[in-house]
């Protein structure tokens, strides 16, 4: 399938439909967290598949070891969904939840599924409410998530995919990200979408440029 | 005489969908920029009386552009437009001097609605 790249306006408004499904996210964020959360200007492209590793390693930072949960999707939209952690941030975590005592592997790691579940359900979700919201019958109607799985441990961003183990050759991918004010806690969301998708997401933003 | 108006994003969209739910009998004059140091240069042009402004933009943000007015002396009402729901975010730019915070996406309703709440239409 050739897939064209997004057109300015269409990346534009894809930015901003990203920008208001995040900041649901990141008020979920929030009040789990009990702190505030930093947004940060969603990051858009259309790439080829071997080009995705090392724009990943760009956006997260070179030469810092992360950890990763990954949840695919299906459903209207189609694709893989990628929350990264620097080492640090994961440790923090369940002091950030209040737990006194340092947390065991598992509870830690719990906690890491559980957390990235909620920025992903909420980001995707309010990308897929927004198409809804805008098209009568409600194309896109819900998304079916798989569950949230370690993807790696300790290894670097930009290594964290490999092109080979997806069938396509195009992804439009999303990036976001969280800080948490005071704390070295960060997190990025790396969304990938199919080339069906990204035709689909096209002729939905044309829709929205259109609207307005 | 319009009232020069500034709409202020990164998002043309979001620039054009402001734009679109201003009140039509309202008579202004509209400036757009794309960042916080844009926004800067046309509000020391006079172009911002009333000002609709949104938070994460690159360059400078919109927490950046509310502390530069501040120091030069808040002369302008500025309306906060933002995805960015968490009340936190909307106690510190009305602590920075913002009339009022505008949640995305916004409508005509909610716009005319806040511009007549703080007096700026009738």
């Amino acid at each position: 399938m050739s897939v064209i790249p997004l057109t300015e306006d269409q990346r534009d408004a894809m930015q901003e439909i990203t920008n208001v499904a995040m900041g649901q996210a990141g008020a979920m964020l929030a009040t789990l967290l009990g702190t505030f959360v930093t947004l940060s200007v969603p990051r858009i492209n259309v790439l080829a598949l071997t080009e995705v590793p090392p724009a990943i390693g760009e956006m997260v930072g070179r030469d810092i070891e992360v950890t990763a949960v990954r949840q695919s999707f299906q459903g209207y939209l189609q694709g893989e969904a990628i929350v990264i952690y620097d080492q640090d941030g994961c440790k923090e975590l369940g002091d950030l939840m209040g737990y006194d005592e340092a947390l065991d592997r598992t509870d830690e790691l719990e906690l890491l599924l559980d957390v990235s579940n909620i920025i992903v359900g909420a980001c995707l979700g309010g990308i897929i409410e927004q198409i809804n919201n805008l098209t009568a019958e409600k194309v896109a109607g819900k998304l079916n998530f798989s569950a949230p799985s370690l993807m790696a441990e300790g290894v670097p961003a930009e290594k964290l995919i490999n092109p080979e183990k997806l069938t396509w050759s195009y992804a439009l991918l999303l990036e976001v990200n969280f800080k948490l004010e005071g704390r070295n806690f960060a997190s990025h969301l790396c969304t990938l979408m199919s080339e069906q998708s990204i035709v689909k997401m096209k002729g939905i933003l044309d829709e929205f440029i259109a609207s307005f | 005489m319009p009232t020069p108006i500034l709409v202020v994003d990164d998002s043309a969209m979001a620039r054009k969908v402001l734009i679109r739910s201003l009140p039509t009998s309202w008579d202004v004059e509209i400036t757009q920029a794309a960042n916080g140091e844009e926004a800067l240069v046309a509000y020391r042009a006079g172009k911002a009386d009333v000002m609709f402004l949104d938070l994460q933009m690159p360059v400078l943000d919109g927490y950046g552009v509310l502390e530069a007015l501040q120091k030069e002396g808040l002369n302008s009402f500025v309306f906060v437009v933002s995805a960015d729901i968490q009340p936190l975010a909307q106690e510190r730019v009305k602590k920075l001097g913002a009339m009022a915070f505008v949640k995305k996406p916004v409508t005509t309703e909610v716009i005319e609605a806040v511009l007549k709440q703080y007096g700026v239409i009738l």
